[in-house]
């Protein structure tokens, strides 16, 4: 089997995210909702943060990046061809420590993996970097390889996430997961942070107490019956434009939870959550971008290394396997 | 820099490179420039969020290193991310060139706190000599600066015999500083006496110094003129048979702008008139029949000569037009005030009163800070001269004689010339193999003859002015010195000298000796002499410890 580097892409070495900035959310989504956990839900209103919530001292932020090195296509011996994606990810988690005033990089991994369809693929050792072969089901159309990124990058961040926690004896934090929470729901104390709202889940009438939330109030817990639903509300972060869906995002918790511990956990974020918030001229993707995201973004894209470099090794790489 | 460390500017920094076929390759270095920033901030605001806790950020340190040294010569770049270690002992010696000096001065402590030297080759004249200083007055401590290099000349026993036959003439320009050479400090404190010690040099004050000060004006006696200095100081002064044989009175007209002038030749005609036509006369002279007493009297007696249509042309030769006669006459009659108390016929010829190293103590300080303009360039120049001259022809460059300068830039201007300026320009060029070592100061370098800076192998600059410090006279410090020149404290100056590539910034210590009366201990007692007599016939040069013989 032989292995080929594609000619260089300008979308190889961009980072890519899911989604865009959205105005709103764009499509209704038909999950099943249960919006009486809190409050019934004729009486739904903004909640204010409340005075007798303590907003806790360590907050642990935890984010992964992702970056395409090179695409691949193989020719194999019996004269199929398969596409393949080398890219690198990191995964890292903040810790957030409000009472000293330190935030500092807890650990960080970056993982590297061959993403293809191919039977006859092996590890790529590309200068000192090893890109390890994940492989995917299916035909394996280019088109689908960079999504399959996302599963490795997902288990690297539970995995750090369990480890940062494991040093820190402080029983009283916050562990806040970038994106929806999917496989991360067992990781005790956590909330995901949803930026970008792609679809309504709530009917109208309560639409209009989120889009009527000020700066710093939330939405009242409700029940969310998709596949990895769980309990969730709407939070409005400071900063953003006077438009309606501008600084909400979506919380949400492990189903796991009793409702009076998600209503805990609600309280929590409406009192943390809110000092995180970017300003828009650091930032595009404020306020929702939290500025211990944005920081620790940076950090791992400056450690997944040059791509250039990455770039020239695999080259040199598979020409000399050939 | 990782965790823990720090460097700070001047340190003396060593890592090696490891090459395939031959032995390791040492690179050393001096910090030039320090930094710290936040990694992983973008915006200058973002030190607030680093700060309340939200953004993560490194505190990441960086120094800028100046190679001094690469060991054996192969020009290999050191490795990114080699360990670099601070360099202490040999290895600091290495670094700064200082185990190939084979006589060493020490100059003062680097900020590490260790001594910091000065090749005496470079001072001696054995591959260089003279040493030009430049700083702001004031801030910039020079003439401290000389006078603790000439005191480590002196006793550091680097320079063996030449350095303790060694002479110095000191010209004291301001105030009366450097009368006190020979009387201890008594602000001197522990901490200072132990700066004197890890330099391996006596905080004592100068041993053996004489101090020479023009006679007061309008005294007959002679006696000197200083207020605060009472003790063991000689009057200087010339006699009008001296100002007439020796061809002085070109140093009358020692102005740049005076060389521009049509009555040079007037000058150097009535020069040689006196020269030749002058006979002494009981302190005085006699030309013409006429006994003159004063340089009053002579002043009057030439302008009188010139300005009689009969006598002109026999003392300023026949071309000369009136109007340059006049120019050099009110010139002349100008310098009166100035020179009068100077040029003397009414004191005795036979007692001392010539400035002569060679005769007189190791130091030897003229006190000028009490005469005027004209009056301090007509004792330069003559001095100069004078001790030039004899040096040319002893013919040979030992003993060494110091001679410490300050306000070059008013004595040899970058512009014009005199007759000082030509002294001191054969000083600087010729100096070096007659044993005449220039430490010239000035505020700026700019300033100052450049024949003179160049010839200079060693460059020292205390404060500078931001507009000076542009210059390219400061080539030689590197852009993140110079912007610490114009921040330099008193007592800091930075060094160059041709074997080592970095400027070293040096410390030197506080001075052992006074510099001012109020800070004057209980004066040498070979001084107490001069009460009596004003130079003492039984003492033997260099005696230090001789009491009064009777």
């Amino acid at each position: 089997m032989r292995v080929f580097v594609e000619p260089w892409d300008p979308s190889y070495g961009a980072s890519f995210e899911g989604g865009g900035s959205g105005d709103g959310p764009a499509s209704t989504s038909s999950a099943q909702i249960d919006t009486d956990v809190e409050v019934p839900a004729a009486e739904w209103a903004p909640i204010d943060v409340s005075d007798s919530v303590q907003p806790p001292d360590v907050v642990y932020l935890v984010d992964g990046v992702r970056r395409i090195d090179a695409g691949l296509s193989t020719a194999e011996d019996d004269g199929t061809s398969y596409a393949g994606l080398a890219a690198s990810f990191a995964a890292g988690v903040v810790r957030c420590d409000l009472g000293r005033g330190v935030a500092e990089l807890v650990t960080a991994k970056v993982g590297r993996g061959l993403f293809t369809a191919s039977p006859s693929m092996e590890d790529l050792l590309a200068g000192p970097v090893r890109y390890e072969v994940h492989r995917i089901e299916g035909p394996g159309e280019a088109s689908k390889l960079p999504v399959a990124v996302q599963r490795p990058l997902t288990a690297l961040e539970i995995l750090i996430s369990s480890e940062a926690r494991a040093h820190g004896p402080e029983g009283y934090d916050l562990l806040v997961v970038d994106g929806p929470l999917r496989a991360r729901r067992q990781l005790p104390r956590t909330i995901g942070f949803i930026k970008t709202q792609e679809k309504l889940y709530l009917p109208a009438v309560l639409n209009l107490v989120v889009t009527r939330l000020t700066a710093g109030q939330r939405t009242p817990v409700f029940h969310l019956g998709t596949a990895w639903g769980g309990w969730t509300w709407y939070l409005r972060l400071p900063g953003g434009s006077s438009a309606p869906w501008s600084g909400i995002v979506r919380v949400e918790c492990s189903p796991d939870l009793s409702p009076e511990m998600a209503i805990e956990l609600a309280d929590l974020s409406q009192a943390t959550l809110p000092r995180f918030a970017s300003s828009a001229y650091k930032d595009p993707r404020a306020p929702q971008n939290l500025v211990p995201i944005a920081g620790l973004e940076r950090r791992l894209r400056g450690m997944l290394g040059d791509s250039r470099l990455l770039h020239r090794a695999l080259t040199k790489a598979t020409v000399r396997s050939r | 820099m990782a965790d823990g460390s720090y460097l700070q500017l001047d340190d003396v920094v060593v890592t090696q490179r490891h090459l395939p076929d031959r032995e390791p390759v040492t690179i050393a270095g001096v910090v030039t420039q320090v930094r710290a920033r936040h990694e992983g901030a973008q915006f200058d605001s973002d030190v607030f969020a680093i700060a309340e806790g939200t953004l993560p950020a490194v505190v990441q340190e960086a120094a800028e290193i100046t190679t001094t040294r690469v060991d054996p010569e192969l020009y290999v770049p050191p490795a990114p991310g080699a360990i670099v270690h601070r360099a202490s002992g040999e290895a600091r010696d290495a670094a700064l060139h200082f185990d190939r000096m084979e006589r060493r001065i020490p100059m003062g402590t680097g900020r590490d706190g260790v001594p910091v030297f000065l090749n005496a080759d470079f001072l001696d004249g054995t591959r260089g000599a003279h040493v030009s200083i430049s700083g702001i007055s004031g801030v910039a401590t020079k003439t401290s600066f000389a006078t603790f290099l000439l005191y480590s000349v002196f006793r550091s026993g680097a320079l063996g015999a030449d350095g303790a036959n060694a002479r110095a003439l000191i010209f004291n320009v301001k105030g009366e500083d450097l009368l006190f050479l020979d009387h201890p400090n008594t602000k001197l404190d522990e901490a200072t006496r132990a700066g004197y010690k890890l330099l391996e040099l006596p905080a004592t004050p100068f041993s053996d110094v004489r101090v020479y000060a023009p006679p007061r004006a309008g005294d007959s006696s002679g006696a000197p003129d200083v207020s605060s200095r009472l003790t063991g100081v000689d009057t200087f002064y010339w006699t009008l048979e001296e100002f007439a044989s020796l061809r002085l009175l070109p140093y009358v007209f020692a102005d740049a702008d005076d060389e521009r002038q049509q009555y040079t030749m007037v000058v150097h005609s009535v020069t040689a008139h006196l020269h030749r036509y002058s006979v002494p006369a009981e302190g005085g002279i006699s030309i013409d029949g006429k006994r003159l007493g004063s340089y009053g009297d002579l002043v009057d007696h030439i302008v009188e000569q010139l300005t009689d249509d009969e006598t002109r042309s026999t003392w300023a030769g026949s071309a000369v037009n009136m109007g340059t006669v006049n120019a050099f006459a009110r010139r002349l009659i100008g310098s009166k005030r100035d020179l009068a108390r100077l040029i003397r016929g009414d004191l005795a010829q036979r007692r001392p009163h010539q400035i002569k190293t060679a005769e007189s103590a190791q130091v030897t300080v003229v006190d000028l800070h009490n005469l005027p303009d004209r009056a301090q360039r007509f004792v330069v120049g003559v001095t100069l001269k004078t001790e030039f001259e004899e040096k040319e022809k002893a013919g040979t460059g030992r003993p060494l004689l110091f001679v410490v300068l300050d306000e070059l830039n008013k004595y040899a201007p970058r512009e014009g010339t005199s007759p000082i300026k030509e002294v001191l320009l054969d000083i600087a060029e010729r100096g070096r193999s007659l044993g005449v070592i220039l430490i010239g100061a000035q505020q700026t370098a700019s300033e100052v003859e450049r024949r003179i800076v160049t010839n200079s192998a060693i460059r020292v600059v205390g404060r500078l002015d931001p507009a000076e410090a542009a210059r390219p006279e400061y080539g030689f410090l590197p852009p993140a010195m110079r912007q610490r020149a114009l921040l330099a404290r008193p007592g800091t100056m930075f060094v160059n000298q041709p074997d080592i590539p970095v400027p070293l910034c040096v410390e030197f210590p506080f001075p052992a000796w006074a510099t001012r009366k109020s800070e004057s201990g209980p004066p040498p007692s070979d001084t107490m002499k001069s009460i009596v007599q004003g130079a003492d016939p039984f003492a033997v040069v260099g005696s230090s410890d001789d009491d009064i013989p009777f």
